[in-house]
């Protein structure tokens, strides 16, 4: 079954966007095709908190953006990671293996 | 993408968020095609799973909305939450700034109203000031001839007109008694040069300004206010003036503002320029101005006068060969001669302002050190760091505004201060409060928010979350205060740099006034009788009434001695003259200049300047000349004139040869010709005449008879308080000349006080911000060394409990607060020796760079700062080691 937006833990979305941006400038609709994609249809991102997500992280200096043509030919919008992003992805993925590695931690030794 | 797009707020256009949106929508649908949908059903559910493109929209718009409004708002509630709750932080932080910023408002409507701004005519950067410069006397005649006014106006072509006046006293007497008036009289194109035109009435007609034509007066708004109650009808009346017995006509009333040439100007009359009497062009009677032609500047009109008068120098080599013409702006004539005082006190006041700042800045790091913990909590909520330093510096902002508006009801004081301190500053009546001053103090609270404000809010937010919640204030030692330590070091710095500055001029005070001038200005009455000059056709008659009247207050009581001269000694007046002697042989290469003094025979006795040699002068006798100027066809003028000089002259020019019987005789000079030569009957001591604070230089006393021509001082020496005779002294006038009235009657002192009131201005002022600084820089001192007491009482207790003594405690705390203060000292002092070149000119009797001043300043501050010092020190020392320990 999906996981809705409502149960992604909060700051999880900004973590996977910056990921899968990392590999190479993407548009809105790419970044949700992979993230569907690469986790096997388990996260399904919602288009009203991907581009209110874009936009934040493109304000505070994380993503830049550019407009170009997209494979069929069409206008879209293309992010890509800035240096700056590109720390904030090291720190937070490093803070969600500590955070993930605790709790599987805790799940583990609790059984 | 073009750089200055940088400049702007990044805005998500609605295209471009539609057109994202939109290609996402039709990306979908093309998915869904290609799941073998029919168009329809592909994009009706392309649009279901997008959702509502709309609200997204609305979602994407907040995301790039900045709440400036609403940020603001909340800030401001904030900060007002905030100031409630530390009233004493945020009254000495109001009160700091009402007065830095209202100082500096204060002398800066001055500085506007004086300097800043126009004359207050229409296009008042038009007007110039015309001077004739006499190349081979090498002296500047301020009076021209009416004839050459003509023919510069007539023949220049950079001027839109070119006019004269000069101002005298009247006596105007169609009322019960005399009343002293002040005429301009003044050549056609006068209003028009000003730009003036009168509020009632007309200018005057062509007719008017002929010889012979009828006799017309333009007055003042003051004068149509005080004699005609403000008589809308007052046009087609006459008054009477005594000078000339006839009557006028009154065509015109000038606006309220217009005050030219003088402020005190009454009426203004025609001069015609082709009256008989004015056909001379070595006569000296106007002043001049011109209004440039638009778009013209100085160096164009220069050359164009130039060859006017070189032109004229052809046209009539006697009179007008060795002349030139020199012009300056009408604005730097008039305000020129303050500029340095008013800078002088801007740069002081501006150096105060930068203490109190220095001081807020202290203040706000003490201050953001306690709420280290409450910017820890923002920062961890997700403030981000922009938020909380707009939040700070909008504390500092609604501070430094309520200050600034404090400040303004002391800038409203400025004129009282300016009129009280100084009261001959030119346009000293200009300044007042005004949208302008309200603007630059609004910009001053501006500044200081971003001085006082932005260091202490970039270190209070630096460490960011990292410096975590965890943090102890318990375990912090004093990690903070080399940063305030230097600020201190800035405020005694600066503080050193004001007080040496204000102790130079204080030291030259009290010199001035310790001088000793070679006369004695106590105990005089001086006083000016109204005269015309036309009196001056029949010297020897204007010379009897003088000295009648002399003759006449030497016996009233009281009165030990009378004199008349043409100049108040003491106060600055320069007349350098060219002489030479008649008997001997003249060393060309050496010119012979001094000073000319125009006095009765009286003077010395009423002065009391020494008598060292010979006798005192005696009037001349007169001959007759012929002059078809005059009504007579004659001109009485003086001959076998005596002269006295002081003992400057006989060291200078006469050093070892006899004085006494020597013949000098003037070169170039309009008042008196070659061949009347004076002889020297007397060497009297060396007095002060032209200004105190002058040393006096050789000087020639001419017995000319009617010193000044009709407009003489009158000098009486009293028994008493000299204006306990002025009553009786003008019922005497009127007793022997009641046609004429009495005026500018006061001591002699106050006129030589009056000449040195911008000195007093400066010195006054200047010593006021200095102590306003120094108690500052103590403040911060005592704040600074307070709050390090405060955050090492751990530190001392501990030390206190290990057995430390009490004194070593206060020893060095007293050490530290001191230590810094005298490196301030020494940033002061070195400051002060650059700055000291600024003074030059205004200190006198004391150097510059005077070491014992310096010191004396140095050691005052250092005593001051002592004393601020020892209060915490002290406090330190009392810590309870056992009540420190168990806060633990």
């Amino acid at each position: 079954m999906p996981i809705e937006k409502s149960d992604l833990l909060q700051g999880t979305l900004d973590l996977l966007i910056l990921k899968i941006v990392a590999l190479g400038p993407v548009h809105g609709y790419g970044i949700s095709q992979r993230i569907r994609q690469i986790s096997k249809e388990v996260l399904q991102v919602q288009q009203g908190s991907l581009y209110p997500a874009l936009h934040r992280l493109e304000k505070r200096g994380w993503l830049e953006a550019e407009w170009g043509q997209s494979s069929n030919g069409r206008e879209a919008k293309f992010y890509k990671l800035s240096a700056k992003g590109r720390k904030q992805l090291a720190s937070e993925e490093s803070n969600w293996n500590r955070l993930a590695g605790a709790v599987a931690q805790i799940l583990q030794t609790a059984d | 993408m073009a750089w200055w797009k940088f400049l702007l707020p990044k805005r998500a256009s609605g295209r471009q968020l539609d057109s994202e949106l939109r290609f996402h929508i039709e990306e979908l649908t093309e998915a869904n095609l290609a799941a073998g949908m029919s168009p329809e059903e592909a994009r009706r559910r392309a649009m279901l799973e997008f959702g509502g493109p709309e609200q997204i929209k609305e979602e994407l718009r907040d995301v790039h909305r900045v709440p400036i409004l609403e940020t603001t708002l909340k800030n401001l509630k904030w900060t007002l939450r905030l100031l409630r709750k530390s009233p004493s932080f945020s009254v000495v932080v109001i009160l700091t700034l009402a007065l830095g910023i209202g100082a500096n408002s204060a002398v800066f409507s001055a500085i506007d109203a004086v300097l800043l701004r126009p004359l207050p005519f229409p296009d008042g950067d038009q007007l110039m000031k015309f001077a004739q410069y006499n190349t081979k006397a090498h002296n500047s005649q301020p009076f021209i001839a009416p004839l050459r006014v003509e023919d510069w106006n007539r023949m220049n072509s950079t001027f839109q007109a070119i006019a004269g006046y000069y101002a005298e006293n009247a006596s105007e007497i169609s009322g019960p008694l005399p009343e002293k008036l002040t005429q301009a009289i003044v050549t056609p194109r006068f209003l028009k040069v000003l730009g003036i035109s009168p509020v009632l009435g007309r200018d005057f007609s062509s007719q008017e300004e002929h010889f012979g034509g009828p006799q017309a007066v333009l007055i003042s708004d003051r004068f149509w206010r005080r004699r005609f109650a403000a008589d809308p009808n007052v046009i087609g009346k006459r008054i009477v003036l005594s000078g000339f017995r006839s009557s006028y006509l009154i065509v015109g009333v000038l606006p309220a503002s217009f005050r030219f040439p003088d402020n005190d100007v009454d009426l203004w009359m025609a001069g015609p320029p082709d009256a008989p009497y004015a056909q001379s062009r070595e006569s000296t009677w106007y002043r001049v101005i011109g209004r440039l032609k638009p778009g013209v500047g100085l160096e164009q009109a220069r050359a164009n006068l130039d060859a006017v008068q070189s032109q004229l120098g052809k046209q009539y080599p006697k009179t007008d060969a060795d002349l030139v013409v020199k012009i300056q702006s009408l604005k730097e004539t008039i305000v020129g001669g303050a500029r340095k005082s008013l800078w002088l006190l801007f740069g002081s006041v501006s150096l105060l302002l930068l203490i109190a700042c220095v001081n807020i800045v202290a203040l706000l790091l003490a201050r953001a050190a306690h709420r280290q913990h409450e910017i820890s909590v923002r920062f961890s909520l997700g403030a981000s760091r922009t938020v909380l330093i707009a939040q700070l510096l909008t504390e500092t902002f609604l501070l430094a505004s309520i200050g600034a508006t404090l400040g303004l009801f002391v800038a409203s004081g400025a004129s009282h201060v300016f009129r009280s301190l100084a009261a001959d500053l030119p346009r000293l009546e200009e300044i007042h409060l005004d949208w302008r001053i309200v603007i630059y103090s609004l910009v001053c609270s501006a500044v200081v928010t971003l001085l006082c404000g932005l260091l202490p809010a970039l270190r209070s937010t630096r460490q960011g979350i990292s410096g975590s919640l965890a943090q102890n204030n318990r375990t912090q030692v004093s990690s903070r205060t080399p940063l305030q330590w230097l600020l201190v070091g800035i405020q005694v710095g600066l503080a050193v740099t004001l007080l040496s500055g204000a102790a130079l001029l204080l030291r030259s005070f009290q010199a001035l006034g310790r001088v000793s001038p070679g006369f004695e200005p106590a105990g005089i009455l001086t006083f000016r009788i109204s005269g015309s000059y036309g009196e001056t056709a029949d010297w020897e008659a204007l010379t009897q009434r003088i000295n009648g009247t002399i003759e006449e207050l030497r016996s009233v009581p009281g009165v030990e001695a009378a004199a008349a001269s043409a100049t108040l000694p003491g106060v600055p007046t320069n007349y350098p003259t060219e002489l030479r002697f008649v008997e001997g042989a003249q060393d060309p290469r050496h010119k012979m200049v001094a000073e000319s003094r125009f006095i009765t025979p009286d003077y010395f006795a009423t002065m009391q300047i020494p008598l060292l040699a010979g006798k005192v002068c005696s009037e001349p006798h007169f001959r007759a000349v012929p002059n078809r100027l005059s009504p007579t066809g004659q001109f009485l003028e003086p001959v076998s004139i005596n002269v006295v000089v002081n003992r400057s002259f006989a060291d200078a020019f006469l050093a070892g040869s006899t004085v006494l019987g020597r013949h000098v005789q003037v070169l170039e000079n309009p008042f008196i010709k070659p061949d009347q030569a004076g002889e020297i009957s007397g060497v009297v001591g060396d007095a002060r005449e032209e200004g105190v604070n002058h040393p006096p230089s050789p000087t020639v006393y001419w017995c000319f008879g009617a010193p000044g021509g009709p407009d003489a001082v009158y000098f009486v020496r009293t028994r008493t308080a000299p204006m306990s005779l002025a009553k009786t002294v003008r019922e005497k006038i009127r007793a022997i000349e009641p046609a004429r009235s009495v005026f500018d009657i006061s001591p002699l002192q106050d006129h030589i006080d009056e000449a040195f009131a911008e000195n007093r201005l400066r010195t006054v002022l200047l010593t006021f911000f200095a102590v306003t600084a120094v108690c500052l820089a103590c403040v911060g001192l005592y704040g600074t060394l307070s709050y390090s007491v405060n955050v090492r009482r751990r530190e001392v207790g501990l030390r206190l409990a290990l057995g430390a003594l009490r004194a070593q405690i206060v020893k060095q705390f007293l050490l530290q607060g001191l230590g810094v203060s005298f490196l301030g000292c020494v940033a002061g002092s070195v400051l002060a020796a650059a700055f000291a070149r600024l003074l030059s000119g205004m200190v006198y009797g004391v150097s510059p760079t005077d070491v014992v001043t310096l010191s004396g300043v140095i050691f005052l501050v250092l005593v001051v700062a002592g004393i601020a010092s020892l209060v915490p020190a002290i406090r330190a020392a009392r810590v309870d080691p056992m009540q420190v320990l168990r806060e633990e």
